[in-house]
């Protein structure tokens, strides 16, 4: 099959058992509702001994000296190892060109530069002992304090204290592109106008946190690792360690959630499998939630000045953007760019806004290094966009509704290429709005009716249109892999099949979905198919569980493979049924899993006879033909581009998901109280594999957005570079009672050029949040004069906002 | 309980405790905790550990009869108590009517926290609580990442309507 080809059911299989757009029963709750699934923290060896690490609690500082030897004199401590001891132990690569060289060890060398660097690890028969001696070798730590730099002003100051000796500053990256429309734009404009968008750091906060448990087994080393690229994870735990790849063998299994941190390539998972190799023993760690705040990545750090050319109409005729990203140190594999490079790429949204510039650019601070957050910089640009818009209507007069009206994608303009050269090939963005528009009439109707009464209380609306990018090139994010994924796919003897995909399985269903597709491509039930996931052992190499990719890459590659191996079976099929006469094979057919021509269906052979003559009664087979029934399928989405042409266009993704996000807000003016009364969500990624699956990911994004816009928050202590936050609270996750029942509707706008159709589902759900929510305090608060600019806005954000002398910002 | 020098971190305690109806009788150090215990000693490790500092419900478990923080308890504090662990709710190797609400309603993705959800609920009886607000006061002391807590909700709400109200139902989902 020629890769141009889209992949889809094969034209053979005449009766689709039809898998597809149905609730098939979710194949992995029921380990884990018993309480079975096994999580990394789950695995128990025999000798194992546990690690824990010592972690600078200097925001910037020179490690001076180590003593080790208080600590190793506690009863039960096994070793303790600094930089120093991690004998051919290589730096992480660094690939991404564009980015000025960390130069990350795995464990801090002469210099910590954030609160929660790792600097040392102590080895232990129990998790107690360990930390116990962790609380020595940090008091027998002689640290040499630095200046530190904490805000994106610090870090770009004239006489800003250099993180890394040798940069000529605190820019990790920075990168412009021109666009001689925009000035023109901006002379001929009736207007401009200026103003700063600030969203704050965040993290992805699996519940799980992460971990590893590594062993030699008969000379291979082996990893359980909670990461959502176990393949990537094993290449460069081989580069690191200087170990053959072959020898190295990373497992994730059942995983606590990843939304986005469990991408990255930690220290950890460098340094125990180093332990295990070093000592001959099985070692584990368990990351605690104090040690995640600090240690996992961050995110959605962002400060927008943005400067908007319109004319008197409500046109806007040209948009600057300057993107800041507050990357924190930078000290993570793979680096925390792209984020902030997707947010100016994602500045236009679902909206004809053709003449925008964009700058970005990454700071270093004395901040926990930052990373992957589901909706990698997405948020963050709809958050821009829209509230460009709103600031537009606000100064023209134009209703905010209309404006939206005038700029959404309408079909007829599709395919569009965005100013930052994402091809939207396709999509429902105009009907969606009209749709979100229609359900939300009645809720804001019914939400002031609630507070007719209250004359403490003000009711108001938001909006946000966004396009999702889905199965993006990974080539910007780590300068090395790019955005194929892979299937192998094999019949038994009894007529099952099994499949191992290269993606990782962390807890969206994926197993389940993939189950679905296989049975429809090869005229299966579900539950003849076995799915193995998230081992490099037992499954190709593939990039993994990120970029809302696992339905689009996952059935592209099975598809492929199904394509591969149907042919095969054919060609048997034909042989069986005609007794050695292969003329036929064009006229065979699948239908409920048997083999038959269309004329004579009931002489006809199924699956296990098929796959008994590829494996077992081979007499059977064609003459000359090769045993075995199992193939592979590499999908490399055609339309994805890895580079950006000479202007600094690529087209990021391999297709385009949309949706709109409105917010119904009530905020009481005496406390600063927000509550969100309705959310209202109008959902299009292309065909739905499985529509219940598709919910819980709009639904859990959801809640992730309105955690960003009202609650989450990692705050650091500006003059000082130290957290503020070490539990749950300080970082404020949601619960039930903080997220409303939401109102959803979809629509299935079919993806041209993707297998069956489908677009990703796993970001959009989080990238309304910001820009609804926004919007609606500020509708709530028109008259007062409050427009919102930054995100979390809180009951002290509001009240300082309202107070006779604010300026009205509320920020 | 033998006691002993408790000034030690390794000071050692012998404790008895029933879990799912297995009782253990073990010598543990005094600062062990009891999410610890059942997942280490007794070997029990669907009770999940996410915080280690009682926020966020996944190690909950039922002591004595009531929703307890397995993170935030000591092993000897347990001492002479009965827990009932996730482990102990399917009968018969069949899900318990919670459970299979919760899968019948997509009401878990990653399952980490689930257990303790699902503990949360066995602990208490829905004759006392009055509306959908009880119950979200309810839940509120457990953190879910996945779902955004609407399908939870939902499947709580049709095991707890059909439990008091066949017909009617005061959980709105």
């Amino acid at each position: 099959m020629a890769v141009e080809e889209i992949p889809q059911i094969s034209p053979i299989i005449r009766h689709r058992t039809s898998h597809l757009g149905r609730a098939v029963p979710r194949r992995e709750d029921r380990s884990a509702l018993l309480g079975q699934s096994q999580y990394v923290a789950d695995i128990r060896l025999p000798g194992m001994v546990e690690v824990a690490f010592v972690r600078s609690g200097e925001p910037h500082a020179l490690i001076r000296s180590i003593d080790t030897s208080p600590a190793e004199q506690i009863e039960g401590v096994v070793k303790v190892v600094t930089a120093h001891d991690l004998d051919g132990v290589e730096q992480f690569p660094h690939f991404i060109e564009y980015n000025q060289p960390v130069d990350q060890f795995p464990l801090a060398r002469d210099r910590v530069r954030y609160v929660g660097s790792p600097y040392a690890a102590v080895v232990a028969m129990d998790r107690y002992v360990a930390e116990d001696a962790v609380n020595l070798v940090a008091a027998a730590t002689d640290f040499e304090p630095l200046p530190t730099v904490t805000t994106i002003d610090q870090a770009l100051a004239e006489d800003a204290p250099l993180l890394y000796e040798g940069w000529p500053d605190n820019r990790l990256t920075t990168a412009l592109i021109e666009n001689p429309a925009v000035d023109r734009a901006f002379e001929e404009a009736d207007h401009t106008f200026s103003e700063t968008y600030t969203s704050q750091r965040q993290t992805g906060l699996p519940i799980e946190t992460r971990g590893v448990v590594a062993a030699l087994r008969e000379g291979q080393l082996t990893v359980w690792t909670s990461n959502q690229s176990p393949h990537i994870a094993r290449t460069t735990i081989a580069l690191v360690l200087g170990v053959p790849e072959p020898e190295v063998r990373v497992i994730a299994p059942a995983m606590g959630g990843g939304f986005g941190p469990k991408c990255h390539v930690y220290p950890e998972e460098i340094v125990v499998p180093w332990l295990a190799m070093t000592l001959n023993r099985p070692v584990r760690w368990v990351e605690d939630r104090a040690e995640h705040l600090v240690s996992s990545v961050h995110a959605r750090d962002q400060r927008h000045d943005v400067e908007i050319a319109y004319d008197d109409d409500g046109t806007i005729r040209g948009i600057r953007v300057h993107s800041i990203g507050n990357v924190g140190s930078g000290e993570i594999f793979m680096p925390g760019t792209a984020p902030t490079f997707v947010t100016g790429g994602s500045i236009s949204g679902a909206y004809e806004l053709p003449n925008i510039e964009i700058q970005t650019t990454c700071v270093v601070t004395n901040k926990t290094p930052s990373g992957a957050y589901r909706g990698f910089g997405i948020p963050e640009a709809a958050l821009v966009r829209e509230r460009i818009i709103d600031r537009v209507a606000l100064l023209t007069g134009v209703d905010r509704v209309e404006l939206r009206r005038r700029l959404v994608l309408r079909e007829d303009q599709l395919p569009f290429r965005m100013p930052a050269g994402g091809i939207v090939d396709s999509g429902s963005h105009a009907r969606s709005f009209e749709r979100g528009l229609e359900m939300a009439e009645p809720l804001l109707t019914d939400a002031r009716e609630r507070y007719a009464d209250d004359p403490d209380v003000r009711v108001g609306i938001g909006y946000a249109n966004y396009v999702e990018p889905t199965a993006p090139t990974y080539h910007l994010t780590t300068g090395f892999w790019a955005g194929y994924d892979s299937a192998t796919l094999r019949v038994d003897g009894d007529g099952k099949a099994r499949v191992s995909l290269g993606l990782a399985a962390i807890g969206q269903g994926a197993e389940t979905t993939a189950a679905s597709v296989v049975a429809e491509a090869l005229s299966l039930q579900p539950s003849d198919v076995t799915v193995v996931m998230g081992d490099t052992e037992r499954s190709p190499y593939g990039l993994g569980a990120w970029g809302s990719r696992g339905a689009i890459v996952m059935s592209g590659s099975i598809l492929m493979a199904a394509d591969r191996l149907l042919e095969k079976a054919r060609r048997i099929a034909a042989h069986m049924l005609e007794a050695g006469d292969e003329d036929i094979v064009q006229d065979v057919v699948l239908r409920d899993g048997f083999f038959f021509v269309e004329e004579d269906p009931d002489q006809r052979v199924g699956w296990p006879e098929v796959a008994t003559a590829a494996w077992a009664r081979t007499v059977d087979l064609p003459e000359g033909m090769e045993p075995g029934l199992e193939s592979s399928g590499y999908y490399d989405p055609s339309d994805l581009e890895h580079t950006a042409d000479e202007a600094g266009r690529l087209n990021a993704a391999a297709t385009w998901a949309n949706g709109t996000h409105i917010a119904i807000v009530s905020v009481r003016l005496s406390t600063g109280e927000i509550k969100i009364e309705d959310y209202v969500v109008v959902h299009d990624c292309g065909r739905m594999l499985h529509p219940g699956l598709v919910e819980g990911q709009v639904h859990g994004g959801v809640a992730q957005g309105i955690a960003g816009s009202l609650y989450e928050h990692l705050q650091y202590d500006s003059d000082t570079a130290r957290p503020q936050f070490a539990s749950f609270l300080e970082y404020l996750v949601p619960t039930c009672a903080e997220i409303p029942k939401l109102t959803l509707d979809h629509f299935e706008s079919y993806a041209p050029h993707m297998p069956l159709g489908v677009k990703g589902a796993g970001e959009g759900g989080t990238i309304g949040g910001p820009a609804a929510i926004t919007g609606a305090v500020s509708d709530a608060l028109a008259e007062f004069g409050v427009f919102v600019t930054a995100t979390p806005i809180t009951p002290v954000t509001i009240r300082a906002a309202l107070r006779p002398t604010g300026s009205g910002e509320a920020s | 309980m033998e006691r002993q020098d408790h000034d030690s971190p390794s000071a050692q305690v012998d404790i008895e405790v029933t879990i799912n109806g297995e009782r253990f009788r073990n010598r543990v150090p005094a600062r062990l905790l009891l999410s610890d215990f059942i997942r280490d000693v007794a070997g029990l490790t669907g009770t999940h550990v996410g915080c280690e500092h009682g926020v966020c419900g996944a190690c909950t478990v039922i002591v004595d009869g009531d929703a307890a923080r397995s993170c935030s308890l000591l092993a000897v504090q347990v001492d002479g108590c009965t827990i009932r662990t996730v482990e102990d709710l399917a009968t018969d190797g069949g899900l318990c009517p919670m459970q299979q609400a919760f899968h019948e309603n997509l009401a878990l993705q990653c399952g980490f926290c689930t257990p303790g959800f699902l503990m949360t609920l066995e602990s208490v009886d829905p004759q006392d609580f009055a509306d959908a607000d009880d119950l979200f006061a309810l839940l509120s002391g457990h953190l879910c990442r996945c779902t955004g807590y609407q399908n939870i909700i939902k499947a709580v709400a049709s095991v707890w309507n059909e439990a008091i109200e066949p017909h009617g139902g005061r959980f709105q989902s």
